[in-house]
């Protein structure tokens, strides 16, 4: 049907849009200026357009025409196609994720239900999974064929980790599906309406796990050991440049914006102001007709989502700028000596209090 | 250009409390609390500082050390140790009478005289040079110098050329007005008082 195809199509455009365009080069402001005003400092504020700074922000910009005018580096020894597929494999599961993320409500436009989600899948939360498995290989696989023992050990420490933390990951969120009964999470959205179901007040200790193994799967400090600078150079992309060097950083940036939109949507509420309900907005915007007052009322829900999306961007920047790296043996004891422990403790009083109820 | 003083006066500096016991209690292995903890310090300072971003404080001191440099310049202490230059008297002459032993006393070898006589028994230095690709700053020739001829300046700049011949500095290049070094002359001499030489 056309209008389907419209509205996919725009949904598609929007997501890609806001990842790709909005979130990638304002984070790596973000990354800088963040970290600046934390530790007293200025941050990059030199780069300017007639004299106008823009408090730093023309750095990004800056940095894309540096990036893309760059030699494109490959080691003599590496294995071309692998090497240039690393970075690709790394960075399409970093947007394809959000597909399933939904960031906002059903409404009716013009006769025509609109549904603010890409790909309604049943499995939802699976496919997340499924898809930061994904991400691993383009780690290793950069790694691997660039044939340099720094990306080599960055490789294997990556795929070590990753592989780890997604043991935990997945049993921290199991918890959370028994509790809402469903993997789709725009029905989870739609439960978390009600203010007393939100997530982080049915799975608090799921939440800390699932907060923890997410910055782990996406290898930030204080989980970085695969890129690991002071030891390691840069890990597993050592040995790249220019526009594949940007690719792996623009996949860190949008897995930390994905992360931040799976856990607003799961502990969070997704795009619910506590207390209020869509139905309640519908009736707030009726003086703009049905239509307009549905149209405003998506946009209240992006807003909403988009803002909790960001405090959870903040929260993990400043994570980053705050706690030191972990040795290696430290994060694998972490992993399978406490956080797999507490999520199975978090999974069995889950699945009793669920029982008893 | 303005010029700027940075940092935290010494007297409001207080000495802090450390724990001498280092490991951990069961409170820290826990973890979590502490990272909250951490969290708070720097969230705190990030908050503090976007409000100081956004209203700057006027006319206060800023908190942020950061110099913006060739705009602003550090107000630098006397105790600063530029390059050495000449002090001239109130005639524009060098006060150096050539006695030699700033040449003789200069580790890096960078000082160089061609010693003459402007009258029976009265010497001055003919050529005077200063290489400072050689000098490393120490300052041996300032406290040695029995005249107070030389003294070590705040200047720092204009000191990374392409050529070395252009760190070569002549007699006249050196030569400074005492007004110019006057806050370092007195501070050399309340120093080097101290000290029974
Ligand atoms: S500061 Fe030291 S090295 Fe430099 S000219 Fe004087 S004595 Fe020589
Ligand atoms: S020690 Fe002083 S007076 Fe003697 S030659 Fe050096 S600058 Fe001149």
């Amino acid at each position: 049907m056309a209008a389907d195809l419209i509205e996919s199509v725009a949904k598609i455009l929007f997501i890609f849009a806001v990842n790709v365009g909005v979130f990638a080069p304002i984070l790596g402001w973000v990354e800088r200026k963040q970290s600046a005003v934390m530790q007293d400092r200025i941050g990059a504020n030199r780069a300017d357009i007639l004299g106008f700074t823009a408090i730093g922000l023309f750095h990004s910009l800056a940095d894309a025409i540096k990036l893309l005018t760059k030699e494109d580096f490959v080691p003599a020894n590496a294995n071309k196609f692998f090497h240039t597929l690393a970075p690709f494999i790394s960075l399409v599961p970093a947007i394809a994720a959000f597909a399933i993320v939904p960031f906002g409500g059903r409404y009716e436009l013009f006769g025509h239900e609109v549904h603010l989600v890409i790909a309604d899948l049943d499995v939802g939360i699976l496919y997340v999974f499924a898809l930061a498995g994904l991400a691993t290989y383009g780690t290793v696989l950069a790694g691997w064929s660039s044939r340099s023992n720094w990306s080599l050990l960055g490789g294997l420490r990556a795929s070590a980790q990753m592989l780890s933390y997604e043991v935990a990951m997945g049993l921290s969120i199991i918890g959370l599906i028994m509790v809402y009964g469903t993997l789709k999470l725009t029905e989870i959205g739609a439960i978390q309406e009600d203010f007393f179901r939100w997530g982080i007040f049915l799975q608090p200790l799921g939440f800390i796990i699932f907060m923890t193994c997410a910055i782990a799967e996406n290898k930030r400090i204080p989980f970085d050991i695969p890129e690991a600078e002071s030891e390691l150079v840069a890990g597993y992309f050592t040995e790249y440049s220019g526009m594949k060097f940007v690719m792996f950083w623009m996949a860190e940036f949008l897995e930390m914006v994905t992360i931040s939109a799976v856990v607003t949507t799961l502990f969070f509420g997704a795009w619910h102001i506590p207390f209020v309900t869509d139905a309640m907005l519908l009736s707030w915007f009726q003086f703009a007709g049905p239509n307009g007052a549905a149209a405003l009322a998506m946009l209240v829900n992006i807003a909403v989502f988009f803002t909790k999306v960001s405090f959870f961007i903040w929260l993990q920047m400043t994570i980053r700028w705050t706690l030191p790296r972990f040795r290696y043996d430290q994060v694998m004891r972490m992993c399978w000596k406490m956080l797999l422990p507490l999520s199975l403790i978090n999974l069995s009083i889950t699945g009793l209090v669920v029982l008893l109820l | 250009m303005t010029s700027v003083q940075v940092g935290i006066p010494a007297a409001v500096l207080k000495p802090k409390k450390v724990r001498r016991r280092l490991d951990m209690t069961l409170w820290e292995k826990l973890y979590v609390a502490e990272i909250v903890r951490g969290l708070v310090v720097t969230s705190k300072h990030f908050f503090i500082n976007m409000i100081g971003f956004i209203f700057p404080p006027a006319g206060k001191k800023r908190k942020i050390f950061t110099v913006y440099y060739p705009e602003e310049k550090l107000t630098l202490p006397p105790a600063y140790r530029g390059r050495p230059v000449l002090v001239a008297d109130a005639q524009g002459k060098e006060k150096c009478v050539a006695c030699g032993l700033c040449e003789k006393m200069c580790p890096a070898h960078a000082i160089s005289i061609v010693a003459a006589e402007k009258a029976p028994g009265e010497r001055y230095p003919e050529r005077y040079t200063l290489d400072l690709g050689r000098c490393v700053y120490c300052g041996y020739c300032e406290e040695v110098c029995p005249k107070e001829a030389i003294v070590m300046s705040d200047e720092y700049q204009g000191l990374a050329q392409r050529e070395r011949s252009r760190l070569v500095f002549q007699k006249e290049q050196l030569l400074r007005p005492e007004s110019k070094v006057k806050a370092r002359l007195s501070y050399v001499r309340r120093i080097y008082s101290k000290w029974n030489y």
